[in-house]
């Protein structure tokens, strides 16, 4: 499972790094940015929060 | 009064706003036996409620499908019509793609978790110097002295407007949101008194970005009065909208879910000891207080197309209304949804909205939040309720318009 977000979409409410800090984080240009592109099993549940949380609809979970 | 029942329960009447707060049994009847549910009274135009969370996310992230209109709310009042005359306001929640996006676009930068932070050492003074003020008494109308005050000296003063207008802009932003409340709206028709608060706002606003254009500063007044769209400067209605939208939306619900917040803490003595006990608890406790107050009842959406939402036949334009503070308590997306909890984490409510119409203010309202209620803590030795609350007649925004409380804080460190 690989995170992806897209960054003409984002703009930064940071919904999902409150869901997943492991993986999210944002930065100065007010863009989420992924931390770890391929994060483990078990954080499938908080990465689909995340991804139904984003008011922009801006992460998308691509399967390897 | 017996249980509800479906055919019976009424949710739009904004008088049962008034008499009994949010109606989370008759919510909890439609989400468990019929949450996508055809509302059919007399005198009421037919329309969806839409009441678990899962549906109105589906919705919400359908913009071109469920389109945003003029009509944001269904109420008993002015029932809502698929083709009303003319919007009082142009402006982002009466939006649709791509105009919306590029709309929000002009002011989204100064909303940002980054910006909102440079903003936190202003919010933390004002929150001081609103508490200061109740140093020295005993009891006080919370929200006309506490809650209504930040937020409102935030927005004016990310705005630029001067402090001698302040009152205005608090008593024009609650004629605006509750026109069918006697104390907000006044005496007239709703429509009159929309009416007379949307000229007065428009005029004092025409001479800000007047002024703003010719001397152009470092605020939201000046990105707003030079803010172009599709390359254009904005049309001057759309233009003063904006204004409006943004003094409403700033000032209306940060003050009630402050005050509802307060009003659940003293109601669940054992959370209001905790936050007494660890403050450091106040962000996950506002996040919890947006969820248990969500102060938006509703917003509505018109289908584009026929379509199926949760097994019922939607039909072209037909009216659907989101009830968010029901998603807040689905039982299927939190444990023990009715008990306020105020380290709930995590907390997927979507009491700001979700999809192309989040809350564009939504950092800057948790920070106030957040604040506020750590500083209540850390000063608020003991508080309790002096009298009845007064809600606001409305079906649309859930508000305390005052709430007596008897307290005792000690002045400032």
């Amino acid at each position: 499972m690989k995170v992806v977000v897209d960054h003409d979409l984002c703009e930064g409410n940071g919904r999902c790094v409150e869901v997943a800090p492991q993986v999210f984080e944002l930065r100065d240009d007010d863009r989420s940015y992924v931390m770890l592109e391929h994060p483990p099993q078990d954080m499938r549940s908080k990465l689909e929060l995340a991804v139904t949380l984003c008011p922009r609809q801006a992460i998308r979970l691509v399967e390897d | 009064m017996g249980a509800p029942t479906l055919d019976t329960i009424d949710i739009i009447d904004p008088d049962l706003y008034v008499q009994r707060g949010y109606p989370h049994e008759e919510w909890a009847l439609l989400r468990r036996e019929a949450p996508v549910y055809r509302y059919e009274r007399p005198g009421v135009e037919p329309f969806w409620a839409i009441t678990r969370h899962a549906d109105i996310v589906n919705v919400s992230r359908q913009p071109n499908l469920f389109r945003s209109t003029q009509i944001l709310f269904v109420t008993k009042d002015e029932p809502g019509s698929p083709l009303p005359e003319e919007p009082v306001l142009r402006q982002l929640l009466n939006m649709n793609p791509p105009e919306h996006g590029e709309m929000r676009r002009v002011v989204n930068q100064r909303f940002t978790p980054r910006m909102v932070q440079q903003l936190r050492d202003q919010i933390e003074r004002i929150t001081s110097e609103t508490l200061d003020a109740l140093v020295g008494r005993e009891e006080c109308d919370f929200v006309t002295e506490v809650s209504a005050r930040l937020p409102l000296a935030v927005i004016a003063e990310m705005f630029g407007i001067p402090r001698e207008d302040w009152a205005m802009m608090f008593r024009l932003s609650n004629a605006m949101i509750g026109p069918a409340d006697p104390e907000y709206g006044g005496s007239d028709t709703i429509k009159e008194n929309l009416e007379r608060a949307r000229m007065e706002f428009f005029q004092y606003f025409t001479g800000l970005c007047e002024d703003r254009r010719r001397h152009p500063r470092d605020d939201l007044a000046s990105a707003l009065a030079n803010g172009k769209v599709f390359g254009q400067p904005l049309p001057p209605f759309e233009l003063l909208s904006y204004f409006a939208l943004l003094i409403i939306a700033g000032n209306e619900t940060t003050r009630n879910a402050t005050t509802g917040g307060l009003h659940a803490l003293i109601t669940h003595p054992a959370q209001w000891r905790r936050l007494r006990d660890d403050p450091a608890l106040a962000p996950k406790a506002a996040e919890e207080i947006v969820r248990w107050t969500s102060p938006v009842i509703q917003f509505t959406r018109i289908a584009n197309a026929d379509t199926v939402l949760a097994g019922r036949q939607i039909r072209e334009n037909d009216v659907l209304a989101l009830f968010y503070p029901s998603a807040a308590r689905d039982e299927a997306v939190f444990e023990r949804p009715a008990s306020f909890e105020i380290d709930r984490y995590p907390n997927p409510h979507i009491s700001f909205g979700i999809g192309e119409h989040f809350c564009l203010g939504a950092n800057l309202a948790r920070l106030e939040l957040q604040v506020m209620f750590r500083q209540l803590a850390e000063r608020m030795e003991f508080v309790e309720l002096a009298g009845p609350v007064e809600r606001m007649r409305s079906s649309f925004v859930g508000g305390i318009k005052h709430m007596p409380i008897r307290y005792r804080i000690r002045a400032r460190a």
